[in-house]
């Protein structure tokens, strides 16, 4: 599959012509990871390689996404890049890209040549949607086992969804569904630019930014991120980011099936957009009442930035990081609330939150009434005990993920003697975990993960990766029952 | 006219007790014993082996029969011996039994080729539903189109003289668009007459338009409480069936099983029902759920005798009226000794639907009351009767009662001036061992 990865390249290197910038960092870049990809190929061969279980599965997903950052860091190193140099920086925004995290060690980010922009954003599209949904729905050789490997590898969990399909049609679909929403965003974008409501607006940015926005990623072309544009370029950001976390699944069942009742009988989207709006209204609230913003910016501004947080996307309108601890406080528990699954999103998801509040309300109701059976139900079908327990079983895990990160960036920057504010490491671990990206301080929309030693930058791109494959997966290969027979 | 009957069971040897006078019956089943049992009581052709095979079909007689009633348990098998029978003999009419809504939705439009398919759960459920709606019945069934409703009524021992009790029926204020079609003492029948009066004690049965149907039960039960939360004991395919006719109607329903996955299952196929798992002889259990508020409940459990004292357990603990199920007949004296409100028989009630299809084709439907005692049919008047066109005063009597005529589909509850158009739809009370009669001359 790697050597597939490595074709990939072609796309920086035609910009990097485009430009008149070197070509060769992205060509060389290429041509090892081709060269790796036929090696391992050779290694595993047909004979070991066509059975995928649910076992394989998890250790395929774990590593794949340890592994691509790894060649997807090679541009930035070979290319000789001054703010990318050290190996742990390059790696760490290799990790924030294809997991589309969008957090940045570059603290100008402007100072990169346009083609190693590209490839920055470029990543952040091919992880959006998964590097392996895109493999089952193209490589005929993981057809075997591509259900389990599609079920760890989506965005949430899946597995109260009916794949009505076969996996390798609904992985076409959910790609096709993607590319289209993506020339949607670069047109819309373009159009801003071309038609001069937003002078900011090249076809470049429009192109980078709507790669980002879809992988709900957070990269930007620009060091401002997306404050350099006009209102309408940032409301049109917001429409999209608010579409492209919506279940993907459930996305293409209404855009190209057109089965519309089934996003208004969708509890997990009504859920979905009342979080945003109560974000967005306690966010535009602390703007207003504290005589931070005024009028039409507090709203744009807040609505911007709490759903830009709770997508998970990271995406600036303004300096978040200069506001007051209600403005602060609410976005940081927006990092925990997610997109929905079977998005492009991170972090816990919607319906997780869904299933926990159910869960709940159902021991009250048995407190009550000891002998009573009540069935979750999440859009009419009924949820599987197993899926339920999964579910808080993972909450518990991400939670607990989160606090040890945030200690281990404490523990770090006291043995290294740098300062670091505990809502810093709080909002780092939670920003890195939740693949959001900007987080506070220092670390904020508009700031960089710089100032962090390299032993926290590998500590954050840890948390990038576990939230990328939902901790799970690592955890069973962590589990002793794992390797034994 | 010949008959075969697929299955020897319960259902089978209803059917066959209704039937067996006046046809020439045979009586297929694997089991021979069940066989053995039902010649001891009845004259009836017996024949051992699979109804499923064409051998045994031909056994049987399908050559020559003119109705197939398939009545065993296994619907897969009543289907294939009903194809089969219309493959060995096209002529051939085919009644088959399921218990599958599936099944029963695709004969409804025409993709199975059966000339007629009953459920005992829908029908049971159906029964049940109409008694609920109707507090103090004791059995009740709908003809017409639910046009009629033709209701058995206990009056309490306790109950005071009224409008109705303990006076003459003609100056008894009696609800209109009704009928009193029979009054029961002990064990006399009375086919009541102008100056004949409701007793104590009595159990009378009503033709009546479905609202005076209600009035003459608030006359009767002297409540009227609205009904709205019925609890089920027993999740199985009956009580899952009686939850869902019951919802259907927008009643409060909760269903009640000791079997944890039976349950689990009820409450995934039924998401507006409340399921609980426990068990229905547990007193703790009824008084924690506040089961005494409950408008009344209904046991199908698979056993007679637990049906009857979860029934009596949970009237100790203030559940009234309890509705339970009867699978054996000789366990409803039992039943009614113990204090249960109503016993139901599935058996029974899907026994009516064959049975139909052994009378004369004029009769659209037929009601079973007390055992088989009496039948309500549902006959259209011939043209050639020598009853048409005479008095309803001039009408001999023949151990039967018109209670109410369909005339150009309105509804006439006739009095003594009214007089017997041909093309009429009579609903008629009439004695079982009298049917024949009334069948003759109407």
């Amino acid at each position: 599959m790697l050597k597939w990865v490595g074709l990939a390249f072609a796309l920086p290197a035609a910009v990097a012509l485009g430009y008149g910038e070197p070509v060769w960092p992205f060509l060389a870049s290429g041509a090892i990871t081709v060269g790796c990809g036929l090696a391992l190929d050779r290694i595993t061969g047909p004979k070991h390689g066509a059975a995928v279980g649910p076992r394989e599965s998890f250790l395929v997903v774990a590593l794949i996404w340890l592994l691509v950052p790894v060649f997807g860091a090679l541009p930035f190193l070979l290319g000789d890049e001054p703010q990318l140099s050290n190996p742990v920086n390059a790696y760490f925004e290799a990790v924030s890209g294809f997991t589309a995290t969008g957090a940045t060690v570059l603290t100008d980010v402007e100072g990169l040549g346009r083609a190693m922009l590209f490839w920055r954003q470029l990543s952040h599209w091919l992880g959006g949607m998964g590097i392996i949904v895109l493999a089952v729905a193209v490589l005929p050789r993981l057809r075997i086992g591509g259900r389990q490997l599609l079920q760890s590898e989506l965005a949430g969990p899946t597995e109260i969804e009916r794949f009505s399909e076969t996996i390798r049609e609904t992985a076409r679909r959910l790609w096709k569904l993607y590319a289209g929403l993506t020339v949607v965003a670069v047109l819309g974008l373009a159009l801003m630019g071309w038609s001069g409501l937003d002078p900011a607006m090249t076809l470049y940015d429009a192109v980078a930014h709507a790669l980002s926005v879809v992988a709900l990623g957070g990269f930007s072309s620009r060091n401002q991120s997306t404050a350099v544009f006009a209102p309408v370029t940032q409301y049109l950001l917001l429409v999209l980011m608010i579409v492209a976390g919506i279940n993907f699944l459930r996305l293409y069942r209404v855009l190209v099936q057109r089965h519309v009742r089934v996003l208004a009988r969708d509890e997990e989207l009504r859920l979905y957009l009342a979080f945003a709006l109560v974000g967005s209204v306690l966010v535009t609230f602390e703007l207003l009442a504290g005589g931070l913003e005024s009028g039409e910016e507090a709203v744009r501004h807040g609505t911007f930035q709490a759903v830009s947080v709770m997508t998970t996307t990271g995406f600036g309108v303004a300096d978040s990081a200069a506001w007051g601890p209600l403005a602060t406080m609410t976005l940081l528990l927006l990092m925990f609330v997610g997109a929905s699954a079977g998005s492009t999103g991170g972090s816990i998801k919607v319906v997780r939150h869904l299933l926990l509040f159910k869960l709940v309300n159902r021991e009250l109701h048995q407190a009550v009434h000891r002998e009573a059976i009540v069935p979750i139900r999440a859009g009419g079908v009924v949820v599987e005990e197993r899926a339920l327990r999964s579910a808080v079983v993972f909450v518990l895990l991400y939670l607990l993920t989160f606090v040890l990160g945030a200690l281990a960036l404490l523990i770090d920057a006291r043995s290294a003697g740098t300062e670091i504010a505990i809502f810093e490491a709080l909002g780092a671990s939670a920003a890195c975990i939740g693949n959001v990206g900007a987080a506070f301080g220092f670390a904020g929309p508009f700031g960089s993960y710089a100032p962090f030693s390299d032993l926290s930058t590998g500590v954050l791109t840890l948390l990038m990766w576990l939230g990328r494959v939902e901790i799970v997966p690592v955890a069973v290969l962590l589990a002793r029952s794992y390797w034994r027979a | 006219m010949r008959i075969i009957v697929l299955g020897a069971g319960h259902v089978g040897r209803a059917v066959v007790d209704a039937l067996h006078e006046e046809h020439d019956l045979t009586v297929i089943d694997v089991d021979e014993g069940r066989l053995s049992s039902l010649s001891d009581h009845y004259d009836v052709r017996t024949v051992t082996g699979n109804g499923t095979t064409k051998r045994v079909m031909r056994d049987a007689g399908i050559a020559d029969a003119a109705l197939l009633i398939a009545c065993s348990p296994r619907e897969e098998a009543n289907l294939v011996s009903a194809m089969l029978a219309k493959k060995l003999c096209p002529g051939v009419k085919v009644v088959v039994r399921t218990s599958s809504v599936e099944y029963l939705e695709a004969w409804r439009e025409r993709e199975i080729d059966v000339d007629f398919m009953v459920s005992s759960e829908l029908e049971t459920a159906i029964a049940i539903s109409g008694l609920i709606g109707i507090p103090a019945a004791r059995q009740t069934d709908v003809f017409a189109d639910g046009q009629v409703q033709i209701v058995e009524f206990d009056v309490p021992e306790n109950a005071g003289d009224g409008p109705v009790i303990g006076r003459p029926l003609r100056e008894a204020e009696i609800p209109q668009e009704s009928k009193v079609v029979a009054i029961i003492r002990g064990k006399e029948l009375i086919l009541p007459r102008g100056a004949e009066a409701i007793r104590r004690g009595d159990r009378i049965v009503v033709i009546a338009s479905p609202p005076s149907a209600r009035s003459w039960s608030r006359l009767i039960a002297k409540s009227d409480q609205e009904i709205d939360d019925i609890v089920i004991f027993g999740a199985g395919r009956m009580g899952t069936t009686i939850a869902r006719v019951l919802l259907e109607r927008d009643l409060r329903v909760r269903l009640v099983d000791s079997d944890h996955a039976r349950a689990t299952e009820a409450a995934e196929a039924l998401p507006d029902a409340r399921v609980f798992c426990a068990q229905a002889f547990d007193p703790e259990f009824l008084a924690r759920e506040r089961m005494g508020r409950s408008n009344g409940a209904v046991f199908c459990l698979n056993d007679d005798a637990k049906n009857l004292y979860a029934a009596l357990l949970a009237r100790v603990n203030g559940v009234t009226p309890t509705i339970a199920l009867v699978h054996d007949p000789s366990a409803v004296p039992v039943y009614e000794a113990g204090g249960v409100d109503i016993a139901i028989n599935p058996r029974q009630v899907i026994a009516e639907e064959f049975v139909r299809f052994a009378h004369d084709p004029r009769i659209r439907q037929i009601a079973m009351l007390e055992e088989d005692r009496f039948e309500i049919l549902d006959l259209t008047v011939r043209e050639e009767s020598e009853l048409v066109r005479k008095r309803f005063d001039d009408l001999p009597q023949t151990g039967s009662v018109i209670g109410a005529l369909i005339r150009n589909g309105k509804v006439i509850f006739p009095h003594g001036s009214d007089v017997l158009e041909p093309g009429d739809r009579a609903i008629i009370f009439v004695e079982s061992r009298r049917a024949a009669l009334v069948e003759k001359v109407l």
